[in-house]
């Protein structure tokens, strides 16, 4: 990010808070440089480089209005109107940076002019959809608080056509229930997320990525009290050059504690999945459950998946698996259609759409899970009618 | 009358393994065949080859469906044309309900006979009627298909199929492998509602058993990839006491 610098000195005297504190923060990210390759972390995903990669995707719309959601814009990092709710609190940004660890976080704190500033006390009957719009690199920091007992749906709908990097805080009270609905279609996202999970709360993350140049999620998801719960799914609809990488972190904290993670990447063409999951166990943390289950469907020879899951187990007496199985489309479920009287795209069509659709159904709001399935429907129809004109 | 389905002199292989030797068949309209035979000789196989699944070629010989070669006709084709493959080994279909995929071949075989597409109402009128009577409750409709299914029910679901979609020709690939009895008498069941007048069987299997159910007008038995003796019903009880050792012997002295 040669020009961050350009841009900060551009735009300083305009960001809230400490400019020094941003200043700091923006001399660490400099000096660091944005990750590469030798990091492990990033072994997979070459970020230079892939966000010189054109994207030219257009987002498809999505129909949220019919769940009558709380809608709220974030148009080239800067909230519009924000709404309001029983059980919701929003407060405006708040003026200060926060020096963090590595490139990536401290260009957030450097440069984040906006964010999420959530406290939900209640029982939210309505979605909170939080869209990332317009075409100017963006940095947006989000803290989202649930008190106990506090219940909330989250969508993270970024359609924004340029950089972004969102970093989202998220801490849940004891018993308290969220889900987090990630949903990217193009772009560059690097998204890092950084979940605390007490006693008894459960925290959903559900992902679907349908476009976009670079699409990196990673997630430190720290179960801090027994009876705490963590779910991440994430489906990949990959084609062109297409680039998600899902990045987890599981810190089973606790004893009693259970995880249930599931990455299912379609891919063609020249796109690629990464899924790199670590599951740790402390040493103290008996009676964990934890399932790591990486899947994905190669419809081109070009496409590339790579999986690493990894345990780390302290503790004696756990159940954890994981389980990787990448394959291509299974030829008698396409014959078994086909003799159904499918044609070959429709049948095609059917069995990529049931492998996602195995993502889609932890999503609990029915409302919701049909204007996603919606999505993919037209996402792989789209990808279809590509194929037949290229 | 003229034959439904009309096999004459099939060559037909597996990846340039030939396993079917110049087998012929004919099956009028309202008729139930039974093919018989030992393992490996080639049932399964004229299964697929009739039903068009990739991989499975036709070297010599022909298939006449209503008068119109198969040969070159894709699998949904055949499907359109009122041929049906009830699978020995239904494929399971996750993230798809069975309500959805039935209802999408339904429609795509209505389409394909310039037939209007049924509404959601009368769809679901129809596959609830036709599912109860053949004792699945109906929750096996929303359930991913055929996944988590006992043998009983993916067959079970299967003949679901073939009464949705009405074909001329139903072919049953094992239909009775891997039933107790219960299951084996539903499915029977199932099975001879549908016979008509105008509408062929194939029933394949290995045990004269699904017989005692499904009462064939004409027996065959397969060995070595041909048909090497057809008779009544009468033959198949024949088999139950001899074998097909006979055949197998036969085959190879040929």
């Amino acid at each position: 990010m040669l020009e961050a610098k350009t841009y900060f000195d551009r735009v300083s005297d305009q960001l809230p808070g400490d400019v020094e504190a941003r200043a700091t923060a923006l001399a660490a990210a400099e000096a660091a440089g944005l990750p590469t390759r030798r990091q492990e972390a990033w072994h997979y995903t070459d970020v230079a480089r892939l966000l010189k990669n054109p994207d030219s995707a257009a987002a498809l719309p999505v129909d949220f209005e019919s769940l009558d959601p709380l809608m709220m814009t974030f148009t080239n990092g800067r909230a519009e109107a924000l709404p309001e709710a029983t059980g919701l609190t929003l407060a405006p940004f708040e003026t200060h940076a926060e020096m963090a660890e590595g490139a990536v976080l401290n260009y957030n704190a450097a440069l984040a002019q906006d964010g999420l500033r959530a406290e939900v006390s209640g029982a939210l009957t309505q979605a909170l959809v939080v869209t990332t719009a317009g075409d100017a690199p963006t940095h947006l920091h989000h803290k989202i608080t649930l008190a106990p007992n506090a219940k909330a749906v989250l969508v993270d709908n970024h359609m924004s056509s340029a950089y972004t990097n969102a970093r989202f805080d998220i801490a849940l009270g004891e018993s308290a229930e969220l889900t987090l609905i990630r949903l990217q279609q193009a772009g560059y996202q690097i998204g890092t997320s950084h979940v605390t999970v007490a006693g008894d709360a459960q925290f959903k993350s559900v992902a679907l990525v349908t476009g976009g140049a670079l699409a990196r999620h990673e997630a430190a998801v720290t179960l801090s009290a027994p009876g705490a719960h963590a779910q991440l799914h994430s489906a990949v609809i990959g084609r062109g050059k297409n680039h998600a990488d899902f990045t987890y972190i599981i810190d089973h904290e606790a004893a009693n504690t259970s995880s249930n993670t599931s990455a299912y990447n379609v891919l063609d063409e020249a796109s690629r999945g990464v899924f790199q999951g670590k599951v740790i166990v402390r040493q103290d943390a008996q009676h964990v459950e934890a399932e790591m289950q990486t899947r994905a469907m190669m419809l081109s020879d070009g496409a590339e998946m790579d999986a690493k899951p990894e345990l780390e187990i302290f503790a004696d007496d756990v159940a954890c698996a994981h389980g990787s199985a990448i394959g291509e489309l299974d030829k008698d479920a396409l014959f078994f259609l086909r003799a159904r009287g499918l044609d070959e795209a429709s049948a095609r069509h059917l069995l990529v759409v049931g492998f996602i659709e195995q993502v889609l159904t932890h999503i609990d709001d029915e409302a919701m899970a049909k204007a996603l399935r919606a999505l993919v429907a037209q996402s792989v129809s789209t990808q279809f009618t590509n194929e037949e004109g290229a | 009358m003229s034959a439904l389905l009309d096999i004459q002199n099939l060559h037909a292989g597996v990846e340039g393994t030939p396993i079917l030797n110049g087998l012929s068949l004919s099956i009028r309209p309202g008729e139930v065949h039974a093919i018989m035979g030992p393992n490996g000789s080639g049932k399964s196989t004229l299964s697929y080859v009739l039903a068009g699944k990739d991989g499975y070629n036709v070297s010599q010989g022909e298939m006449l469906f209503n008068g119109t070669s198969l040969a070159d006709m894709a699998p949904e084709e055949r499907a359109i044309a009122g041929l049906f493959l009830a699978f020995q080994y239904p494929l399971e279909i996750p993230g798809v309900t069975n309500m959805t995929f039935l209802k999408t071949s339904l429609n795509a075989i209505r389409r394909g006979r310039g037939e209007d597409e049924m509404d959601a109402a009368s769809f679901l009128r129809l596959a609830r009627e036709k599912s109860r009577a053949l004792g699945m409750n109906d929750d096996m409709l929303k359930r991913q298909l055929n996944v988590g299914f006992s043998g009983g029910e993916k067959k079970r679901n299967e003949i679901l199929q073939m009464a949705m979609l009405e074909p001329k020709l139903a072919i049953l690939d094992e239909t009775d492998s891997g039933l107790d009895i219960d299951a084996l008498k539903t499915v029977a069941d199932g099975v001879n509602a549908l016979r008509a007048p105008d509408r062929g069987m194939l029933v394949i299997t290995h045990y004269q058993r699904l017989l005692d159910f499904i009462k064939p007008d004409v027996v065959h038995v397969m060995a070595d990839g041909k048909i090497v003796k057809s008779g009544g019903p009468e033959l198949a009880l024949e088999l139950e006491k001899s074998g097909y050792a006979e055949y197998i012997g036969e085959a190879v002295n040929a």
